[in-house]
């Protein structure tokens, strides 16, 4: 009899601990109903791995890492801050890749990002981790914007590929300045969407915001080995800037 | 009685509310002192009193090297220097333009303050931003801090203070420009920011290429004492030999991840060598230096 007592016991906790957000914030509940538009979700800061680091010291480059792997044919990515001005930062399809990415982004002030993973019966899983930091990414403007070279440099596209096991990891750079807009003076101009493509076969399409530091680097990673790829940057004011690599 | 002045002296505290540094000048030599800063992160607990700051009493006037992040510490150094001399502080010397050593130097209004005239350009330039970015991490300690740069460019290989003769050497790697100060009388090396000693290095402005190139002619000074920038004074030589092998060893470790297209969190998760065991703050300056300076080993290798 005790033994069942400790197993409803040990079984009421781990409900209590799934239905928890980890981050409690106000702004959490109003964005998730925005951003998946239902309940359907759950906190699952186990089965995914972030990565940021221990103290933000320059709010306009906070690289963060993201391992989404151990749910099985993920779907979508997601991820969002809860305190910056713009809570979006990225909105991945993920075809054939893996829920795999890296990038650098920028806050406003310390915040939740909350990495959301949509698997395949159409349930969300929600990833939060605290970003310490005392912020002002979002109100400095680009620095590379106030070169007088960057137009030269505009849309220069780096593509490395790694093999892995049994996938293939891609790093990928461009030079563009990402401008909130959010400062006095200064107009938005970024890249809004990305598409990868090898022989042809979509990997992944995805939409973005200024939140992506500028000169932006990505790290993605394929569900199948590829041997080549294709990347399109789109922004905002019509450029699409491409680039293919072959090994 | 005892008891009242004691009500009395946490009052007039608690009214003046001032940030209070445990500041005691460590003796080097008979005329030489230094106060050193704490090993830590800017901080509202350390108020920012991170760094060593060094001061040299001569026959009629004292010299101070770096100043400090602080109006506050700049004023309560002045003040722990006048219970040693009365002698007046007239020569300051900024070795750099990173704000743990020029902040204090608005305590002090009477003194010719120099630095080279790199620094000196970046302190007029970026002076407030600092102070802007440090009210974020240190909060009171630093408030009524005004940026007063530099009056005197350095130019000249030797000093003459009122008769006191000190050797400046021009070098560069932690930043631009990073004047140390060579004292021929008591052999003592005030090595600034080129010399962290078992604190690990910072490099939000580094050359490493540079910096390991100064320390190897800062190695071959015929010093028998040197005040590092950060972390205690030493005698051995092999302090020198550390920083190049950690300077090394960031280099190699972000060359070879950046060949590997390792990303930053797989950086900072590799095993740390042995001979850094006993370097502190290693975790947060390596993320640190990792995070500034990765991206350039990644262009680099396009």
């Amino acid at each position: 009899m005790k033994k069942v007592y400790l197993l409803i016991f040990l079984i009421s906790i781990s409900l209590i601990a799934e239905g928890k957000n980890p981050l409690e914030s106000p702004m959490f509940d109003t964005l998730i109903k925005s951003i998946v538009n239902e309940t359907n979700y759950v906190f699952d800061n186990q089965n995914i791995i972030i990565k940021v680091p221990d103290f933000a010291d320059n709010p306009v480059q906070v690289p963060i890492f993201v391992d989404g792997t151990k749910i099985k044919n993920a779907k979508r990515l997601i991820l969002i801050t809860d305190y910056n001005p713009i809570p979006n930062i990225i909105d991945i399809k993920l075809y054939n890749l893996l829920p795999i990415f890296s990038t650098n982004i920028k806050i406003a002030q310390g915040t939740p990002l909350r990495v959301l993973i949509l698997d395949d019966k159409n349930i969300w899983h929600i990833g939060s981790k605290n970003i310490k930091s005392n912020g002002g990414g979002c109100d400095i403007s680009s620095q590379i914007s106030k070169n007088n070279e960057f137009e030269d440099f505009l849309g220069k596209i780096k593509i490395q590929l790694f093999d892995k096991d049994n996938s293939t990891k891609i790093k990928s750079s461009i030079f563009h300045p990402m401008e909130t807009g959010l400062v006095f003076g200064t107009t938005e101009f970024y890249i809004n969407k990305i598409t990868l493509k090898t022989n042809n076969n979509l990997l992944a399409e995805m939409s973005l915001t200024q939140v992506i530091s500028e000169n932006p680097r990505f790290i993605f990673e394929t569900k199948e080995k590829i041997d080549n790829l294709t990347i399109n940057f789109f922004d905002i004011n019509g450029n699409n800037f491409n680039e293919k690599i072959e090994k | 009685m005892k008891f009242l002045f004691l009500l009395i002296y946490l009052y007039s505290y608690s009214i003046s509310n001032e940030f209070i540094f445990q500041l005691n000048p460590i003796k080097l030599m008979p005329n030489s002192y230094y106060f050193y800063g704490k090993e830590e992160y800017f901080s509202t607990k350390n108020g920012g009193d991170i760094a060593n700051t060094s001061f040299i009493i001569t026959k009629s006037s004292v010299i101070l090297i770096d100043t400090g992040s602080s109006e506050l510490y700049g004023k309560q150094i002045k003040n722990a220097i006048s219970k040693i001399t009365s002698k007046p502080i007239k020569y300051i010397i900024n070795t750099h333009h990173h704000p743990d050593h020029f902040l204090g130097n608005s305590a002090f209004t009477n003194s010719n303050i120099y630095a080279s005239k790199f620094t000196k350009e970046e302190i007029e330039n970026n002076g407030e931003l600092y102070i802007t970015n440090l009210t974020n991490l240190v909060n009171e300690a630093i408030s009524n801090t005004k940026v007063k740069a530099p009056n005197q460019i350095l130019n000249s290989k030797e000093l003459d203070f009122d008769g006191y003769k000190l050797k400046v050497l021009y070098l560069d790697g932690h930043t631009k420009s990073d004047v140390a100060i060579y004292d021929e009388k008591t052999k003592i090396l005030y090595a600034s920011d080129l010399i962290f000693n078992k604190r690990t290095m910072a490099t939000p402005h580094a050359n490493i290429n540079k910096w390991i190139a100064s320390l190897k002619e800062l190695k071959n000074i015929d010093f028998k004492l040197s005040v590092p920038g950060h972390g205690v004074a030493f005698e051995n030589k092999s302090v020198i030999d550390e920083n190049i092998n950690y300077l090394r060893y960031l280099d190699n470790t972000l060359k070879n991840s950046a060949k590997k297209g390792l990303d930053i969190f797989e950086i900072l998760n590799l095993p740390i060598p042995k001979e850094f065991n006993n370097f502190t703050m290693f975790k947060e300056e390596f993320e640190r230096s990792v995070i500034n300076l990765y991206p350039t080993y990644e262009e680099e290798l396009n």
